[in-house]
């Protein structure tokens, strides 16, 4: 079933001229997209392509100037809809200090519920459940600003869970994040999305990408190619031309089966296509 | 080089002080704030002094970050003190004389217990700020200032703007810290110079300091919007206040204590002391 659809949606940004006039600059334009309940899906693109507003509009930050945008149903230019779309969807940022409302924790994953007016009881359950969610029950008292960049991210995510959204969109939530915290954070994104969760990843890091259901890239404002990451992973020109590039390990395996080496092309783990490597040893000599 | 200024910094512990209620913590500190300035003989001092300990010690709060508060405005008391020293005319001989300058027995005394007082409010609203979450604290502030919602005062919104003020502090200082870095990094001198030239350097810093900030509030709108925030409409809370044997123990106990300063040095000398700190 469908949960997001995105028809032919555009959006325009004000910018100034060299001659001081207001003119306008593409922030998305002509976008068609549609995204299945209960998929993984990653959004990826060169920085200024466009996915940071694509993601504003699908929680109603932002409204398109032309086309639509329906969540559950509903559609996002309406003003009355604005608060149950926000329900639906959990929206992470890419900046984990910038989005802390609170100085403890747990009252800062408690923010959503008590905007939402839920009765205080339920308010505690729901803070317990989505920390627990995150693996980060422990720290429910401690201060945020003292834990680590994956961690924060862990209890921004507990912050849109809280709200118990049906989709969960996290924009460039990794990009300021060591590897150790990248992973932290896919990890979890991964098990919720497992849960039942929709999952949006917004990304630039290709690797992140490739135990999604689908991908989308995007260019200049528009999505330029839809498909699994191996389809757009194998097509190097499209890359190429966006500015992306494969993962190194899948670049790698294509040139080995290229020059007739028995591996799996899409080998992306790279203890596996080391261990392939080794196996093809023989055959070599 | 910020580091140090502990206001408004959570000092989190399990303890008497802690489980307080933060409107009765927030209340017998104003009263603490209040009584200090009636206080006017040494034993009161001692009397005060004896108070405190029993509260840092209650409230489980290391010396060292209390007194932390107090080095953060060490200047200003020096400067209080040194001014009272200097500004004070006794009845009898001068102690000291040296051109203009007279210092009498009644400066030194009068000096020292205005530096006492000053580093006790300090102390005073250092320790409710260890103690109490900024959260508590704006949860504290809404909740007395309630009835003010009759003269339409957005009491809402003035103790959200309190709250993320509080919460931003340690980040802000912190960029602050990374831009001088930067600055420094690339040749900024802020060290030398008259007074006008090192006012100057500071403007590279207040200026990426400032579009940061705006960069950052708005991100924090986008995300408070996200997480359906409304304002105070069919707003609720997670943490309950309720008021418990503790609060009612020290509400008593403090009470008791400042009704009986109040009634020994009377109310001549509160006005005595406000008309002090304004010298």
């Amino acid at each position: 079933m469908e949960i997001i659809n995105i028809d032919n949606a555009s959006y325009y940004y004000k910018a100034y001229n060299d001659d001081g006039t207001v003119g306008r600059a593409v922030g998305v334009e002509n976008v068609t997209l549609s995204i299945e309940e209960g998929s993984f899906v990653a959004l990826v693109g060169h920085n200024g392509c466009g996915k940071s507003t694509l993601a504003k509009l699908l929680n109603g930050l932002l409204v398109p100037a032309s086309g639509k945008v329906t969540v559950c149903g509903m559609d996002t230019s309406d003003k009355n809809n604005i608060f149950e779309i926000r329900k639906n969807v959990g929206m992470v940022f890419q900046n984990p200090d910038n989005q802390m409302v609170a100085s403890i924790v747990e009252e800062d994953v408690a923010f959503g519920p008590e905007n939402l007016g839920v009765p205080q009881p339920q308010i505690v359950q729901r803070v317990n459940d989505a920390l627990a969610q995150v693996g980060m029950s422990e720290y429910a008292k401690r201060s945020p600003h003292r834990l680590s960049g994956g961690q924060k991210q862990r209890i921004a995510i507990a912050g849109a869970l809280a709200i118990q959204p049906k989709v969960l969109v996290l924009d460039e939530s990794t990009a300021m994040l060591d590897p150790m915290g990248r992973r932290e954070v896919l990890q979890v994104a991964h098990q919720l999305n497992r849960g039942g969760m929709t999952v949006i990843l917004i990304t630039h890091f290709m690797e992140e990408v490739l135990d999604c259901d689908s991908v989308a890239v995007m260019d200049g404002g528009t999505v330029v190619a839809t498909g699994t990451p191996m389809q757009i992973f194998d097509n190097g020109t499209l890359l190429n031309r966006v500015g992306l590039r494969a993962p190194r390990t899948v670049e790698l395996a294509h040139l080995l089966k290229n020059a007739g080496w028995n591996v799996t092309p899409d080998c992306v783990d790279a203890r596996t296509l080391g261990g392939e490597v080794c196996l093809n040893l023989d055959q070599i000599k | 080089m910020f580091r140090d200024v502990t206001f408004g910094q959570y000092y989190p512990a399990d303890s008497f002080v802690h489980k307080m209620d933060a409107r009765i913590k927030l209340v017998l500190s104003l009263l603490f704030m209040v009584g200090i300035f009636f206080v006017v003989s040494y034993v009161g001092f001692a009397v005060i002094t004896l108070y405190l300990l029993v509260v840092i010690a209650l409230a489980r709060v290391p010396l060292k970050s209390v007194l932390k508060s107090v080095k953060g405005i060490i200047f200003l008391l020096l400067l209080t003190a040194i001014i009272n020293v200097f500004f004070t005319k006794g009845a009898g001989e001068p102690l000291l004389s040296w051109w203009k300058i007279e210092i009498y027995t009644e400066g030194l005394i009068f000096a020292s217990k205005m530096l006492l007082r000053l580093t006790y409010l300090v102390i005073g609203s250092s320790i409710l700020t260890l103690t109490t979450t900024p959260v508590d604290l704006t949860h504290a502030v809404e909740s007395l200032l309630k009835p003010l919602r009759v003269i339409k005062f957005p009491v809402h919104e003035f103790a959200l703007i309190m709250s993320l003020t509080l919460s931003f502090i340690p980040s802000l200082m912190e960029e602050t810290d990374r831009i001088i870095r930067a600055q420094k990094a690339r040749g900024a001198d802020f060290d030398t110079g008259g007074l006008v030239k090192r006012a100057k350097a500071f403007v590279p810093i207040l200026i990426p300091l400032l579009v940061g900030g705006f960069r950052r509030a708005d991100e924090l709108a986008n995300a408070m919007n996200s997480r359906c925030y409304e304002g105070a409409t069919k707003r609720t809370r997670m943490r309950k206040m309720r008021l418990g044997w503790r609060d009612a123990v020290a509400s008593v106990i403090v009470v008791v204590l400042f009704a009986a300063i109040f009634t020994v040095y009377g109310m001549q000398s509160a006005w005595g002391g406000i008309i002090w700190l304004y010298y």
